[in-house]
């Protein structure tokens, strides 16, 4: 490589993502063969819920916010996101009892973890402002009601449930694109770190040890 | 799990050096998608969504006057809800705490509400050719502080016995309310006429999107939260969780309600500051498991994971006696490695 | 478009001591909760020759 492309930053950056995820990784026609079990679909489930909610949210947006009160078809799209949102938590939740139970964080996964415990995080929020934008007699209470948690904590100062604009961009725009961002974070750093493989069980690890000492007497 | 223990664990977990079959990811993906898709339909096709329409100032004011006078004399006189808040929409008090902590108050009044103002006395001022009640403002706003309160005092002690006329229009017994009872009567009124809803919203420019003063003005009546009991949705009835019918709702809250459920949080004046330290610390305990003495050693100790990896452990076959077995356990007929 | 089953009516409640949930909403936590233990108790299926699912 010459002196001008080892400065480069394009290069440079391209060698780092390369090595990290090379393309065999990225998008891999293999799995261990550990991976057996129905839990492991709950992952890509809410991958999918996530998918069906930006897709039916963005028809949503297409014809603005009162649309869905005064159209069927409109309040049919309405209804498949709501219905999207309900599947989005129920995976996700299993996707994360599954994980717990694993241990995934264990052999350097920490971030996975951590991007996915965030992923829940940011969504319920995403979720709020989604019931407040509604523009019904849910959104009326709802942010009536949660403004008290967040002039509780000062937020609500400068978040303001009941300002109808700033919920809708919140809920189109800001926080959509937080989520996205941390899942794709997510679905990367399990691409780079492989899937979590099984505890050892616990007297093959006596035997080994067992077998190890002997080894070492004799 | 001593920490040598989790290291050799951590090391043993890094990477999988074991045998890999063949998978089909876009695949599963897509398979998955549509599968999403297709529950979501169905389940859009059985129950669709909830719309219950919006209350207004307008309808409030038809179907319960009463209400509606009795929360605006409290807006008058400074009793109400949003005029004793505090931050973010005034000073009148210094909000919640716990300790010296008061977040509320460090964050200012950002969002200015002066509800005697706001809520009565401008939008009484916006009326077109109604002199006389322009002249009762200006008598109410030249009283001293204490004539006032007395006005509104008796006004508000006489709304006990107050009757409702086949016309909407609230009536009380004869006393001295001053200025007070024409300005109720033609708030009312205004109100009645759906000017109010437009007179809280569009006071700063000709677009608007900010609901917060007739959502606040509402609020401080019973209008909201009479709907909100009947549909079980009240701070006490678990409501945060709930939705409107018999759809499931919020369901992933259920942490978050539970607390004003139970004491201290139930009485306590500060629940909502103590409800949200709890749960921060929750959440940031509940992202940081990994690195969790005793909550990271469970999955090890209660094993689930012997269920879910429990076709890898068949393979394996039985434990291994000899040094050599124990380091490499036999390798079922596969397919190659990914690539 | 009507949805088949109108559920804009009042829910019921499950109440034990200060727990007051909505039936669809216990119903939906039940539903995590055994759709949680098929996915770990149903057997999956062994791979083939080409194997993968």
């Amino acid at each position: 490589m010459s002196t001008s492309a080892e400065r480069s930053w394009t290069v440079r950056l391209r060698k780092r993502a390369v090595a990290a995820l090379p393309p065999e990784k990225l998008l891999p026609d293999g799995q261990p063969t550990y991976v057996a079990s129905w839990i492991y679909v709950f992952g890509v489930l809410s991958l999918s819920a996530l998918a069906a909610l930006i897709m039916t949210g963005s028809i949503l947006a297409l014809k603005g916010p009162s649309w869905w009160h005064f159209s069927s078809t409109g309040h049919f799209f309405n209804s498949l996101h709501l219905w999207s949102v309900e599947l989005f938590f129920f995976f996700m939740v299993i996707h994360l009892w599954g994980k717990y139970w694993m241990a995934a964080w264990r052999g350097g996964r920490v971030r996975v973890w951590i991007t996915g415990a965030v992923t829940f995080l940011v969504a319920v929020p995403c979720a709020l402002t989604g019931y407040v934008s509604q523009q019904n007699f849910d959104s009326q209470w709802i942010s009536t009601q949660a403004k008290d948690a967040m002039n509780s904590v000062g937020i609500g100062s400068f978040f303001n449930l009941m300002n109808f604009g700033q919920m809708y961009s919140y809920h189109v725009f800001l926080l959509p694109l937080a989520v996205t961002g941390l899942v794709i974070a997510h679905i990367l750093l399990v691409r780079r770190h492989g899937v979590v493989p099984p505890f050892e069980l616990e007297d093959r690890l006596k035997a080994a040890r067992a077998g190890a000492t002997d080894g070492a007497s004799s | 799990m001593s920490a040598e223990q989790r290291r050799r664990d951590d090391e043993a977990a890094r990477e999988w050096k074991g045998v890999y079959r063949h998978y089909d990811l876009v695949k599963e993906a897509s398979i998955a998608f549509g599968v999403v898709l297709a529950l979501a339909l169905v389940l859009t096709i059985l129950f669709s969504s909830p719309d219950e329409p919006p209350s207004t100032i307008r309808s409030w004011s038809r179907t319960n006057p009463v209400d509606f006078v009795t929360t605006a004399v409290t807006e008058l006189d400074g009793s109400s809800v949003t005029a004793t808040y505090g931050p973010p929409y005034n000073h009148a008090s210094s909000g919640q705490h716990i300790a010296f902590i008061r977040l509320q108050k460090w964050f200012g009044t950002n969002i200015a509400i002066n509800a005697a103002k706001d809520f009565v006395l401008a939008p009484l001022g916006s009326m077109p050719g109604t002199s006389s009640v322009r002249a009762a403002v200006a008598t109410y706003q030249s009283a001293s502080a204490s004539q006032q309160a007395a006005w509104t005092t008796a006004y508000t002690n006489a709304l006990d016995k107050a009757t409702v006329s086949s016309a909407d229009t609230v009536s009380i017994p004869a006393g001295n309310y001053g200025p007070v009872a024409p300005m109720m009567a033609s708030l009312l009124t205004f109100a009645q006429t759906g000017g109010l809803d437009g007179a809280l919203l569009t006071n700063k420019q000709f677009y608007q999107t900010d609901y917060t003063k007739p959502l606040m003005f509402m609020a401080d009546g019973a209008v909201l939260s009479d709907r909100a009991a009947a549909e079980h949705l009240g701070g006490d009835q678990w409501g945060m969780m709930n939705e409107t019918g018999a759809y499931p709702g919020q369901v992933w809250l259920w942490l978050y309600t539970f607390w004003y459920q139970i004491k201290p949080f139930s009485t306590s004046n500060n629940a909502d500051i103590l409800v949200m330290a709890v749960m921060g610390l929750m959440s940031t305990l509940f992202v940081l498991i990994p690195v969790l003495p005793g909550i990271r050693d469970i999955p090890r100790k209660i094993p689930i994971y012997k269920l879910i990896w429990r076709q890898h452990y068949e393979s394996l076959g039985p434990p291994p006696t000899t040094v050599q077995s124990a380091i490499e356990p036999p390798m079922p007929p596969a397919a190659a490695a990914p690539g | 478009m009507a949805a088949i089953f109108n559920l804009n009516h009042h829910a019921g409640y499950v109440h034990w001591h200060f727990i007051d949930l909505s039936v669809p909403n216990v119903l939906v936590i039940v539903i995590m909760l055994v759709v949680f233990a098929a996915a770990i108790l149903i057997p999956f299926p062994k791979p083939t020759g080409s194997g993968g699912a």
